[in-house]
């Protein structure tokens, strides 16, 4: 989520007049998903964070002012520079060249000028802030859109879209004093450090130009020095956005357009002639409006909002979030500002209508329909075992899933043994998921040795172990862990647990010997478990099914792990035992 | 100082000591009818709370039997069967004597030489021993048989004996570094008190209040069992003296607070879900028409799984459903995110990155009408700090019926806000809030008596796009709470961390409020 500077005085200009109290304005921005995280009244700036990814029109302050002008009820704004393509207005010499070659560069771009006042310093923070919020946030780091800002009145059109050879192209870039080739600017230059990676590997770059040969920019890395660099007091602007979808740079320019026309600049067309087909042609002339209407029955609307909402009534409210509507008969028809695109589904209208109206106008309440309530086989059975290991003097611990992987191999006298393992982890203490509850056990009793004797301590909780014949590779179980530490734990104290545990959950068991290398030699057991015979007879020929093992643990385990007194342990697989007693 | 508070003990002590005179251990044992460790216990007590003081100290040798003199006392002493052999079987040789009477030949001598200084034994000319002019009878032998004798009942205080005694007693006492001996000699301290003026008045108020000292401490079986309990007087215990500490069993808080969600949650009729941990982009994403390229989707990150990348297959016809609506909607009526969908992308197992996962494969198979919830472990790549974790629970579920709307889905955040987290109506308050697969989105926050509002949940009614393609055709509701929170409200916590906390120390003390 995008948190954005919106400064006062900017912010009381576009909403003509004085900046609302604090707890108006938080109700208002509500209405566009967004919330005050923090003021500066030293230099009135709000740190202002916006939840809704799909409205990027609202990431900037003049379209968060747009849309809180029209909710208190002004009209909402024309944008007539906004072509619809049916009749292009005249652009005169406003045109930018598209190099045949870029269709597989950086196929797409899309331009406007913007001529008004001198820049104020507010506003030019404004403009940088929506660029790069546009740009990084909304545009995938600059992959799906990249922005920039010129000084118009220096070029000499028409602007020429390149697809320039990266070593025998120079300019000196923004914030350098010397020329640098394109490929010198990916491994010099900080932003091709950051974005190059966008382009390198092609075999040509994108590269903006004018008439004149003066370098505009290296989309999408850096702007030139000479007409990329702008400054307060600059009062004519040309604005370009380039990248591999049309569309979205054409949503995208419509929003930085009708910002600054509500900036009180007049927006000027560009026309882009592509060499090659795009789904609107190949001469475009830019701002553009490219969205569909969007119709809903009203019917739709009553049965997801539980009440029934007049046409005129849904249009006002369609209105008052900032889209044009009609009402045709029994439905709505929506037509999108050009700065909005979505609109996917009837649904999106209809919660339009619902914040139109305030959700507190709508009373809570509560389907009638009858459904019964239920715990998961898994959780009744694994409340049955933590209450019995509480009767056998066990605290309950829980722990994290994420572990490292040394804590679950090599601290274990087990390496080797096979994890489901993080393929990015954020540090090497989580990277890999727990395929068992010992090592957290363990860890538990290191950071535990001041605390007084005996410890008995028990989770039950879920493990991950691999399996190759899950189509995921691996399969999700649970585990119930005791671990006991003292003077003289050991494996006659831990099997006696184990059999009380057993003996409560319903379940016959055996042990058999083991070799596993966790666990002191001799001393280590497999826990099988069956249920109930019904008879003598039965008795002999039942099957014994594996369920997890007890052992002392291992003096170079406890080592690993530097505890001081001896441990016990039992691991049993409940999903496993619970299918043994279900099935009996 | 109550006498009350006095130890049994102590009392006995008090009870015992004549009123002016010193006493000593040894004076009280008998008429108190306790052993010296008692006494000296008792002494100590009362000597620290100022009711007893010392008078005299005095050094005491005492004698008792080793285990040589134990058998000497029993078999005779080698002096006394010497005799009593020469007496019966007449003039022997040295050697033979020793031989009858498995005794070491310098034994034999030893005893031999003092018996026949004292002309109680003698040599004839065939250097035979034969008992002497006197008949056989020793004074000295005499002394140190009554001796043995004596301190079979016990040891006895050096200065209780006679001078032909101690004499014995020092001289046959085993010395320092001497292997054998029939004597030990023990020194001890002996060391005399009196009351104090305090330990008078304590006397008389233990008098008084007919306490004896022989009051019984527990009852026992033995007394119920032969009814002797009705002739004792029970100790009144120190009601405030501090109770020993106990190391119980017990359920961590944290998952004690879970499981109280879950009862809370299924009482409302609310049924149990549950998945594994391992999913794959197209479950935990995809199917909930998050686009596979998209800002809302940089937004999500997630851990991806090392092996294997990708699961081997997704199931259908879901996929390709999925896969529809992304491209053109499919039969939504929505128009879809308008790109082309790669299931390879889809397939990437990934570890769950929130609950919502369970609830979108819940609905493949869900009742209508029906509501469904679960407490989940999800995981996301975050820096561990104070309110953040690696991995932690989400609880969320969702309700499926024709009454789905709006109107029901802020009924039931008002029934969370009020039967989960226990607000009152008016401190309950509804957000327009963004979700990816839910539309239209509500945010509820409820206003805490200290916090002030915090956020409680989020929710909203799932997209066609998301509910179609899984087969659902009715209004689905999609909701989730912030337990976490809510728990470490509960327990007064504030560091996220701790409810997972490996100290053990840290999880006995924890009690949720």
């Amino acid at each position: 989520m995008p948190t954005i500077d919106v400064r006062d005085e900017l912010l009381a200009n576009l909403l003509g007049g004085a900046v609302p109290e604090a707890d108006e304005l938080e109700r208002l921005l509500s209405t566009a998903k967004a919330e005050v995280e923090g003021y500066d009244p030293a230099i009135g700036v709000r740190r202002v964070e916006l939840k809704d990814t799909s409205r990027p029109d609202l990431w900037t302050t003049p379209g968060l002012a747009r849309h809180l002008r029209c909710y208190r009820g002004d009209a909402l704004p024309d944008y007539p520079f906004v072509s619809t393509g049916a009749a292009p207005p005249d652009t005169g010499e406003r045109v930018v060249e598209v190099d045949p070659a870029l269709e597989k560069v950086r196929p797409c771009i899309a331009a406007f000028t913007a001529a008004g006042p001198p820049v104020s310093e507010a506003l030019l923070l404004e403009l940088i802030q929506a660029q790069e919020k546009l740009s990084d946030s909304y545009g995938q780091r600059r992959r799906a859109i990249a922005m920039g800002l010129y000084r118009a009145g220096a070029i000499e059109w028409p602007v020429h879209y390149r697809a320039a050879p990266p070593d025998t192209t120079r300019f000196v870039p923004l914030g350098f004093e010397q020329e640098l080739s394109l490929t010198e600017i990916l491994d010099q230059h900080p932003k091709g450090k950051e974005y190059g990676h966008i382009v390198r590997g092609q075999a040509a770059f994108p590269y903006l130009e004018d008439a004149a040969g003066a370098t505009l920019s290296f989309p999408p890395v850096i702007n030139s020095a000479g007409l990329g660099s702008v400054a307060v007091g600059d009062d004519y602007f040309f604005v370009e956005l380039t990248g591999p979808h049309l569309d979205i740079l054409l949503l995208v320019a419509s929003i930085a357009a009708c910002d600054l026309a509500d900036a009180g600049y007049t927006i000027e067309p560009v026309l882009i002639r592509y060499p090659y087909d795009t789904a609107h042609g190949r001469d475009v002339v830019t701002p553009r409006y490219f969205q569909a209407e969007t119709g809903i029955e009203l019917a739709g609307a009553e049965r997801l909002l539980g009440e029934q909402i007049a046409p005129e009534e849904g249009r006002r409210l369609v209105q008052r979030m900032g889209s044009r509507a009609r009402v045709e008969g029994s439905s709505l028809v929506v037509t999108p500002p050009p700065y909005r695109n979505d609109f996917l589904h009837a649904v999106d209208v209809v919660e339009e209508i619902a914040i139109g109206r305030g959700l507190g106008s709508f009373e809570p309440e509560l389907p009638d329909e009858f459904t019964a309530g239920s715990l998961t086989a898994s959780t009744r059975f694994s409340r049955a075992a933590r209450d019995v290991l509480v009767g056998l003097g066990y605290q309950e611990m829980i722990f994290n899933y994420l572990g490292a992987q040394r804590d679950f191999t090599e601290r274990m006298n087990a390496p080797g043994r096979m994890l489901v393992e993080v393929a990015n982890p954020m540090t090497e203490n989580y990277a890999v998921v727990r395929d068992s509850i010992i090592p957290c056990l363990l860890a538990a009793e290191m950071s535990s040795q001041n605390a007084a004797y005996p410890h008995h301590m028990f989770e039950v909780g879920k493990v991950a172990l691999r399996d190759d014949d899950d189509a995921t590779g691996s399969r999700t179980v649970d585990a119930c862990t005791l671990l006991v530490a003292d003077r003289a734990a050991g494996f006659n104290d831990a099997s006696a647990h184990l059999a009380a545990l057993l003996f409560y959950l319903g379940a016959e068991h055996r042990l058999v010997e083991l070799d596993d290398s966790r666990f002191i030699a001799g001393r280590a057991a497999g826990v099988e478990a069956s249920a109930p015979a019904a008879s003598a007879a039965e008795a002999g020929e039942r099957t014994w099914t594996p369920i997890g093992v007890l052992g002392e643990l291992h003096p170079a385990v406890l080592e690993q792990w530097s505890i001081g007194m001896p441990c016990a342990t039992v691991e049993l697989h409940l999903d496993t035992l619970r299918d043994i007693l279900h099935h009996a | 100082m109550n006498v009350k508070q006095l130890h049994p003990l102590e009392v006995r002590v008090l009870r015992a000591a004549a009123a002016e005179a010193p006493f000593t251990a040894a004076d009280l044992m008998a008429a108190a009818g306790m052993n010296l460790g008692q006494c000296n216990q008792a002494f100590s007590w009362l000597e620290g709370k100022g009711l007893i003081a010392e008078r005299e100290r005095a050094q005491e040798v005492r004698y008792e039997l080793t285990e040589l003199g134990e058998q000497y006392r029993r078999d005779g002493l080698p002096e006394e069967r010497m005799v009593a052999l020469l007496r019966d079987a007449g003039p022997l040789p040295m050697p033979e004597i020793a031989a009858r009477l498995g005794l070491e030949q310098r034994d034999v001598g030893s005893a031999y030489g003092a018996l026949a200084r004292e002309g109680v034994l003698a040599m004839d000319g065939a250097r035979q021993v034969e008992v002497g002019a006197a008949g056989g009878e020793s004074a000295r032998v005499a002394t140190v048989r009554g001796l043995l004798d004596r301190l079979a009942g016990g040891a006895a205080a050096a200065d209780e004996l006679t001078e032909a005694e101690r004499e014995q007693a020092a001289a046959l006492s085993r010395k320092r570094g001497a292997a054998r001996g029939v004597f030990r000699a023990v020194e001890s301290e002996s060391v005399s008190y009196a009351l104090t003026e305090a330990g008078q008045e304590m006397r008389r108020a233990a008098a008084e209040a007919g306490l004896s000292g022989v009051e019984v401490g527990a009852l026992t079986p033995d007394m119920l069992a032969d009814g002797s309990w009705r002739g004792v007087q029970f100790r009144r215990y120190n009601v405030n003296s501090p109770p020993g500490r106990v190391l119980l069993g017990r359920h961590n808080p944290y998952t004690a607070y879970l499981d109280r969600v879950r009862d809370q949650l299924t009482a409302l009729g609310f049924e149990e879900f549950d998945g594994p941990l391992v999913e794959t982009n197209f479950w935990c994403l995809d199917a909930l028409f998050m686009p596979q390229f998209h800002a809302a989707r940089e937004e999500h990150d997630v851990y991806f799984i090392k092996e294997p990348r990708h699961a081997s297959r997704l199931p259908e016809p879901y996929l390709e459903r999925v896969a529809a609506t992304h491209a053109d909607g499919w039969q939504t009526g929505s128009r879809g995110w308008g790109y082309r969908f790669d299931p390879d992308f889809a397939r990437r197992t990934i570890l769950r990155s929130h609950g919502t996962v369970v609830s979108a494969k819940t609905l493949t198979r869900a009742k209508v009408p029906g509501k469904y919830f679960g407490i989940m472990r999800c995981f996301r790549p975050d820096d561990v700090d104070a309110s953040h974790l690696a991995d932690f629970y989400q609880t969320e579920g969702i309700v499926l019926g024709e009454q789905v709307n709006l109107k029901t889905l802020l009924g039931l955040l008002k029934l969370f806000a009020e039967e989960v987290a226990g607000a009152a109506s008016a401190d309950v308050r509804y957000e327009p809030a963004y979700f990816p697969f839910t539309e239209p989105s509500v945010e509820v926050f409820i206003r805490h008596p200290t916090v002030g509002w915090i956020e409680l949940g989020g929710s909203g009614i799932f997209r066609p796009e998301v509910t179609r393609p899984l087969g659902v055709d009715v209004p689905v509701l999609a909701w989730g709470l912030g337990i976490d929170r809510m728990a470490m409200m509960s327990l007064g916590i504030d560091d996220i961390r701790d409810l997972f906390s490996p100290d053990l120390d840290q999880v006995r003390r924890l009690v949720a409020h």
